[in-house]
């Protein structure tokens, strides 16, 4: 869809994932690192746990559809390569420190000049400018001021992240939002687009009906363990059984399934089944109105439920009665889910030391113009002749100075 | 606001037959930033949200919602009870007059409803149609409906969430609903400049649970590769020490701290003014951090136990060292940073007065931008719709109301 677009990655693992985005959506991205390799080269996970050159899983993981292209932006020769690119480019996505890049002669007012139809992304933890532009942030504290934190956890202990880094990611994600939303209106205005894109405002979305809490209903929302809060009614969603945990939503039609089930299985006596209109049973109880069976004993009797099945005997029965219960995976389970297998979603990688991979497929199913991976990612510097020589005509001893490898 | 001929997607037109949180959401980018979106309800089938809070003051109410009303800004609202057959055939003319069309119910209904993907081709053959569900329109679980409670549970959200010695924890809200709508929505402008481009529609099966996995890559890449499983750790890193939330002084507040280098912990070292943990070897590496991570962690606590949040973020900022308070709705407001991105302006909502909404979370130079309309009321617009854009007669209109079609 976007084969016609040419995108510059300047970023680190804080921007990886946005021009993936675009490269996964059809773009050609040149992905533009310095002579040492982008920073995310060198973070783990590891394959074989060994910290070395081209042995990165998480640079695997978010650099697929690009080329590499090393270029010593120290160096005039460098700068002057990384312009001509510029004027063949629709985008630039960076993610250095706010400022930086104009800092060093490679922002937004210079590219424009060497474009003026260039679209520019920077990410950023807080954004461009204000009184915390310049905060050093790691993904646990932006996940601290973003919000997010503190609606997770027990309440007898600290508040938690998602124990593995996501802002990065989220703010990857809106940067490719507003990369095509500034495309657009630069196909309106013909003029070059800035687009300012902060992780902590990214990681606001991600508390959903609990980011304006406090200024709709007068108080916050505060963490409560593993529920769901609906009006004053905290749900339990996680439920223990026998290999692991369910994720049970009881409410609605579903509930009422539940109940029947708990019935036959002997857990609670048949009066149950006329006791309430379970269906509507939800809202009486957000609404506080008398119930017969309080919200805490039907939690128990779905818990004594599950308790002595397997997880995928859980999922199955239910997929046949028209009730989710989740299986709580890790990636082994995950990797063995059926469903994901029988659509075709996984892709065999080739590892950089030869091996072959399970990884995660495109995005979606498309028929018109359907998603593919072209590329896998790419050593450091893969594509340096390629892109340097005939894209821009550079000849070998250029390339060697523009690259920072040197003559020859 | 910026002048209407400036909009990014102004004249690009969707018919959003979708509810709840994903779909809606991924419509919101485009209709905030000047498509014409059309969202489709029916009085007989009230979208979930309504039942969610936070209520305007704590009271219930279909209306008094802001999760269904900061996810639906500037839009126009359309009730149509599928269920009647007068009402289908509306659906088509507004499937004939959209670019984009978007549903996001199980598999299925909208092929039991007479509008699938083959109808609306027919009758727009050049139509975008979007059909996002949890796990896919296709596959063995595809009728596994739910939410993103689930998803993010079958995915792996849950069981990095929370402490190694409790049960999982999980997000506190519908993982895959805020990891998904981003990457739909960049999706849905890829195809709609493709369209303009080349006249080309096409059909999209966007799975939650397969969007909501690439956040999870490098550690599903570390068991397929390394046969190594990741699990929660509470606020630990895998790779770096010290990391925590560390209570302060007040009712329950927190702010995190996070060492990611030996300079950061020379910076944090200086903070603690405990020049001990400098010269102890057993700091002096980040290995040897990580295995005397809760050692670290109580002198931290200490130091932190009788400052505010927000004094130890300034203390541990002004050494370089990454500190961030753990943050509530309450404290979003007041955030100074926020206050000058203008993070939450102000909509006067028809039903419940001015509310703070979430503003845009990236900010493009130079256009004033953000929501540009309160969420619609169920029906709000259907005159002007159905007359304006679908060019129906007033006997029409009459018709379909008498058939009960507006419901």
């Amino acid at each position: 869809m976007l084969s016609p677009y040419t995108v510059l990655d300047l970023t680190d693992e804080k921007g990886e994932l946005a021009s993936m985005v675009l490269g996964d959506l059809g773009a050609d991205v040149i992905k533009v690192e310095p002579p040492g390799g982008s920073p995310s080269r060198a973070m783990g996970p590891y394959l074989e746990h060994a910290p070395e050159a081209e042995r990165s899983l998480q640079y695997f993981a978010f650099n697929r559809n690009k080329r590499s292209v090393t270029l010593d932006l120290e160096t005039e020769t460098g700068r002057t390569a990384l312009f001509s690119l510029v004027e063949k480019a629709d985008f630039i996505i960076e993610s250095a420190q706010a400022g930086a890049m104009a800092g060093k002669g490679l922002g937004f007012e210079a590219m424009r000049q060497a474009n003026p139809r260039i679209v520019y992304v920077a990410i950023t933890p807080f954004g461009q400018d204000g009184p915390h532009a310049n905060f050093p942030a790691s993904d646990l504290t932006v996940a601290a001021m973003g919000g997010p934190m503190s609606l997770q956890g027990v309440p007898d202990r600290a508040p938690v992240r998602l124990s593995l880094p996501q802002a990065w990611l989220h703010a990857s994600v809106e940067a490719s939002v507003g990369a095509l939303t500034a495309h657009a209106l630069m196909l309106r205005t013909n003029q070059a687009q800035f687009v300012d894109v902060s992780a902590q405002t990214a990681m606001i979305w991600t508390m959903m009906q609990g980011m304006s809490a406090h200024s709709v209903q007068g108080r916050d929302f505060n963490r409560s363990g593993n529920t769901i809060q609906l009006g004053t009614v905290n749900l339990r969603l996680v439920h223990e059984c026998a290999d692991g945990y369910v994720v049970i939503f009881p409410i609605g039609g579903a509930l009422f399934k539940l109940v029947e089930w708990c019935v036959q299985d002997g857990i609670i006596p048949e009066d149950w089944l006329t006791a309430e209109d379970w269906p509507m049973y939800h809202f009486k109880v957000l609404q506080q109105q008398p119930v017969a069976h309080t919200i805490d004993e039907v939690l128990e009797t779905v818990s004594a439920y599950v308790r002595d099945k397997t997880k995928n005997q859980l999922l199955e029965h239910g997929l046949a009665e028209g009730v989710s219960m989740a299986p709580v995976s890790n990636m082994e389970d995950l990797t063995r889910f059926r469903h994901l297998e029988e659509r075709g979603y996984w892709l065999t990688a080739p590892l950089p030391n030869g091996s072959e991979a399970q990884v995660p497929g495109i995005f979606a199913n498309l028929t018109g113009t359907p998603l593919s991976v072209r590329r896998w990612p790419p050593k450091l510097g893969e594509h340096t002749d390629e892109v340097l020589g005939d894209l821009l005509g550079l000849s070998s001893s250029q390339i060697a100075d523009a690259s920072g490898h040197g003559p020859g | 606001m910026a002048s209407s001929d400036k909009l990014p997607f102004d004249g690009v037109k969707i018919a959003d037959f979708s509810w709840v949180w994903v779909g809606p959401t991924s419509t919101k980018y485009l209709a905030d930033h000047g498509a014409t979106v059309v969202r489709v309800e029916s009085l007989s089938r009230p979208d979930i949200l309504y039942s969610l809070g936070p209520f305007k003051d704590r009271e219930a109410g279909p209306t008094r919602t802001h999760a269904f009303s900061d996810f639906n800004t500037s839009k126009l609202g359309l009730t149509l009870n599928l269920k009647t057959p007068e009402a289908t055939e509306i659906a088509k003319r507004l499937i004939s007059w959209t670019d984009v069309y978007v549903e996001s119910f199980t598999p299925g209904t909208m092929a039991g409803l007479g509008i699938d993907y083959e109808v609306a081709r027919k009758v727009n053959p050049s139509i975008i149609m979007v059909s996002t569900c949890l796990m896919g329109q296709s596959g063995p679980a595809s009728a596994f409906a739910g939410y993103g409670f689930h998803a993010g549970a079958v995915a792996g959200f849950y069981d990095i969430t929370g402490w190694p010695d409790l049960a999982p924890d999980g997000p506190w809200v519908a993982y895959t609903d805020v990891v998904t709508p981003r990457i739909l929505s960049a999706i849905i402008m890829a195809a709609v400049d493709h369209k303009r481009r080349t006249g080309q529609g096409q059909y999209i099966d966007a799975s939650q649970l397969e969007m909501g996995l690439q956040f999870l890559a490098p550690q599903i890449l570390d068991y397929t590769a390394n046969d190594h499983l990741t699990t929660r750790n509470g606020n630990r890193s895998n790779f770096a020490a010290p990391q925590g939330a560390y209570s302060c002084a007040g009712d329950d507040q927190w702010c995190a701290i996070a060492v990611e280098s030996d300079e950061e912990w020379a910076g944090l070292v200086k903070v603690l003014g405990n020049p001990g943990l400098a010269t102890d070897g057993r700091f002096a590496t980040n290995s040897g951090r990580l295995q005397n991570h809760d050692e670290i962690d109580a002198q931290i606590s200490q130091w932190t136990a009788a400052k505010t949040p927000q004094e130890v973020m300034r203390l541990c900022q002004a050494e370089g060292v990454p500190a961030g308070v753990v943050q509530r709705s309450s404290d979003l407001f007041e955030d100074p940073q926020l206050a000058h991105r203008r993070m939450f302006p102000q909509l006067d909502d028809p039903q419940v007065g001015p509310v703070p909404h979430t503003g845009h979370l990236f900010d493009i130079r130079g256009y004033d931008h953000g929501p540009r309309s309160p969420s619609p009321l169920i029906g709000q617009h259907n005159e002007q719709i159905l007359k304006e854009f679908l060019g129906m007669t007033d006997d029409e209109i009459t018709e379909a109301v008498i058939a009960g079609a507006l419901e």
